[in-house]
């Protein structure tokens, strides 16, 4: 009888890029944390900031970081703030998982450049239009909710444009340190 | 900004347009109404044509009529009008009832406004 040792394990080998994703997936969800202290005037609005990070991963380091950020980000956010498989956590991994899946579809788009404003812009739509469709088929299937789409949908092009505008300072902010 | 993104926030912005002159512009007229009266089969009639129809109900006679793709309870035997009193009903799920009375009306259309309405 062969008896598994279950208490020696091989040492988890990390590499440069587990330690720059940790990193950063770590800012993304301080920004995440402090957002969520901020109260919100419609349930499903907020700044999304921490979609900053995302986008400047995805600018900087490529798709793959930046769909560990994000997904790393709703994960050990959700953790962190207590919504771990609720209702919001559902809505929140929904609006990541569209987001994500736009930007590597921008990303790829052969001959299309876009910067960070477009970028930003596209994920914060995906994200909000993913979340209303979550909350439409899981929680409130309800014609009437159809009223609030397009004051949710300006509020994601709103906050999209002006993290857009951010992660464009941060991204030239550092480029000039490493030049 | 790159061509690129002025590209996008377009497309965002007519998305905005399109989505505000769908769920906050648009009209949404009823095609018929139905008369419930507890126990019976509901009634449905059209909003096109204009003419007064009489229902029976447990206290008496009411009185209801469609104008101009409109309709309303014109007169019923309660004591306190609450149906003549909501008017013209014309958007898609408005709802009147004569409850003494126990008729109500829903106007129907492609979409219902509300699902469930109560008072």
């Amino acid at each position: 009888m062969v008896v598994m040792d279950v208490t020696s394990t091989k040492p988890l080998r990390t590499n440069k890029e587990d330690y720059l994703i940790a990193w950063l997936t770590a800012l993304a969800i301080s920004v995440h944390i402090i957002e969520a202290a901020f109260p919100s005037p419609l349930p499903g609005v907020k700044p999304g900031l921490a979609n900053v990070v995302t986008v400047a991963a995805l600018i900087l380091f490529g798709w793959g970081t930046a769909a560990w950020v994000g997904f790393l980000r709703v994960l050990v956010g959700s953790l962190l703030v207590g919504t771990f498989l609720s209702p919001t956590f559902a809505l929140s991994l929904a609006g990541a998982t569209a987001s994500i899946a736009v930007l590597g579809i921008a990303k790829a788009l052969p001959g299309v450049v876009f910067g960070p404003v477009g970028y930003c812009v596209l994920a914060a739509m995906a994200h909000m239009a993913a979340q209303f469709g979550a909350a439409y088929v899981l929680f409130i299937p309800h014609q009437g909710l159809f009223s609030l789409l397009p004051v949710l949908m300006t509020a994601a092009l709103v906050f999209g444009l002006v993290s857009g505008f951010i992660t464009k300072s941060a991204i030239t902010y550092i480029n000039d340190r490493k030049a | 900004m790159t061509k690129a993104d002025a590209v996008v926030v377009f497309l965002a912005l007519s998305l905005l347009l399109l989505l505000y002159s769908r769920y906050w512009i648009g009209t949404n007229a009823g095609e018929t109404a139905r008369i419930l009266i507890p126990g019976e089969p509901e009634i449905e009639i059209p909003l096109e044509q204009d003419r007064e129809y009489t229902i029976k109900g447990t206290l008496g006679e009411s009185k209801i009529a469609v104008n101009a793709g409109r309709i309303r309870f014109v007169n019923s035997p309660c004591t306190t009008k609450q149906c003549v009193l909501s008017g013209w009903l014309q958007n898609s799920g408005a709802f009147a009832a004569c409850l003494p009375n126990r008729i109500s009306l829903l106007v129907a259309g492609k979409a219902l406004r509300f699902d469930t309405i109560n008072f």
